[in-house]
């Protein structure tokens, strides 16, 4: 009866510890999202769940879109509901100064290298950083006024809702940030 | 000697007349948030000067030659910012706004209830901003002054990474109110737990029998640590005599339980209150 229960332990654990993601970065790269790489190997305080990382990866591959997409077209309406808190009072007031001065920016997304660096131990937060690989063009009419490829960085705060996500920061940071 | 001189003097010369070019931006490298600062400016003639953030753009006309004063609302959000300034051609500068001094703090305290003497089992989050609600990066020393429910107040002191501090911690043997305030410069944000009584420990009842009937109550229900369940909290008694089996669940009233029980023959009769379980009694009812 012990071996059984010992053998069943074993399973168990066995089971859990493969849930974790801690063997590889997880990867979100379908044909209408940029490519979100997440490394979660170094996380603290608490190991990111499998199915976790897969949402937030999908998620903030998800948000990047409709970052790119608004601030492009400068709509409001194109904001999806992953941005939350100061991430979306910050875009929301963007596109409105866009739209004020005639202004319009369109990113090329080739790629975010992220990588959580923190995560509460109750699930409630969780901080990224960015390694975005943007190709950034300015426009002011038709004309281009700047343009820019190089990699950026960004410190991401995420916090979950029902079934999703969010973003709740999104802040640029210098090169030498991480 | 000359020749090193000579050198020195085409570089400078270059790099002034690279300057002097027309529309040409000369931007600190970093600013702080929410400080005003000078852009300088070459050239002649008037330009549409842009400066561009990562939540904040800004469309204007300047002359060229001139000193543009970036006002201090134009950079309250940190980041990267791209000066740019038009004429016939454009060019820029790129400039990084840090966060200001800490002035924020969002202080997340788990769980709200807490059983007493629960090892590690509250959670403490506190992120760190500026005024302008930017993440500040630099590392920063914060203050948790703890109040326990006995009186007794200890200091904590952490420093930020990235903006945030988190630590765990046990709850205390004593249930009541325990005080947790994270303080950071000249800002300070309270949280209360509320520790709570924990499982019942040697859970005890008493039987009197009258009649058909007995009577059970329970001696004071307490945890391991000596505190008091709440009242409400269920207690179960179980009987099993010649009629079957019963229970009754009945709440804790000034720190007891009780129920009655009609008897068919021998019975046996136990307590529980939630995962402990009390002592179990025989009694003889009559058939």
């Amino acid at each position: 009866m012990k071996t059984v229960l010992l053998w069943v332990g074993l399973f168990t654990s066995a089971f859990l510890l493969l849930g974790r993601l801690q063997s590889g970065p997880l990867q979100v790269s379908a044909a209408t999202l940029p490519k979100v790489v997440l490394h979660a190997e170094s996380v603290t305080p608490r190991a990111i769940e499998q199915r976790t990382g897969e949402m937030v990866t999908h998620d903030y591959a998800q948000a990047w879109q409709d970052f790119a997409s608004c601030v492009d077209a400068n709509r409001t309406d194109l904001l999806s509901e992953l941005f939350t808190g100061e991430a979306k009072v910050r875009l929301m007031h963007l596109i409105a100064d866009q739209r004020k001065a005639g202004i319009r920016t369109h990113y090329e997304d080739h790629g975010h290298e992220v990588k959580a660096v923190f995560y509460s131990a109750d699930g409630g937060e969780m901080q990224l950083e960015d390694a975005a690989q943007l190709e950034m063009q300015v426009f002011d009419g038709q004309k281009m006024i700047y343009s820019a490829s190089s990699p950026r960085k960004y410190l991401v705060l995420m916090t979950p809702g029902a079934d999703r996500w969010y973003v709740r920061s999104l802040e640029s940071v210098g090169n030498d940030a991480f | 000697m000359w020749r090193t001189v000579t050198c020195f003097a085409l570089l400078l010369v270059s790099a002034l007349w690279a300057f002097a070019q027309e529309g040409a931006l000369h931007a600190p490298k970093t600013v702080t948030a929410g400080n005003s600062f000078p852009i300088l400016t070459a050239g002649q003639g008037s330009a549409t000067f842009y400066l561009l953030g990562v939540g904040h753009v800004t469309k204007r006309t300047i002359q060229l030659g001139q000193e543009v004063i970036v006002p201090a609302s134009d950079i309250t959000i940190s980041g990267t910012y791209q000066a740019i300034a038009c004429s016939s051609s454009c060019s820029s500068a790129t400039f990084q706004v840090l966060p200001a001094a800490p002035a924020r703090l969002s202080f997340l305290l788990h769980p709200s209830r807490v059983p007493v003497s629960n090892g590690d089992a509250i959670n403490a989050t506190t992120l760190v901003f500026d005024r302008y609600r930017n993440t500040v990066l630099s590392p920063a020393k914060a203050e948790f002054h703890i109040t326990l429910p006995d009186g007794p107040t200890m200091t904590r002191i952490a420093q930020t990474t990235r903006g945030i501090i988190w630590f765990q911690m046990g709850s205390t043997s004593k249930q009541g109110r325990l005080q947790i305030v994270a303080s950071i410069a000249e800002v300070s944000e309270p949280r209360v737990i509320q520790q709570v009584a924990s499982d019942a420990c040697h859970l005890r009842m008493n039987a009197a029998s009258a009649g058909r009937y007995v009577k059970l109550e329970t001696d004071p229900i307490r945890d391991c640590a000596g505190n008091p369940l709440p009242d409400g909290t269920i207690v179960s008694f179980t009987k099993i005599d010649n009629a079957g089996r019963s229970t009754v669940d009945t709440p804790i009233k000034k720190d007891k339980a009780s129920a009655q029980f009609e008897v068919s023959g021998n019975a046996r009769i136990s307590v529980a209150c939630g995962v402990a379980l009390g002592n179990e009694l025989s009694v003889g009812g009559r058939p």
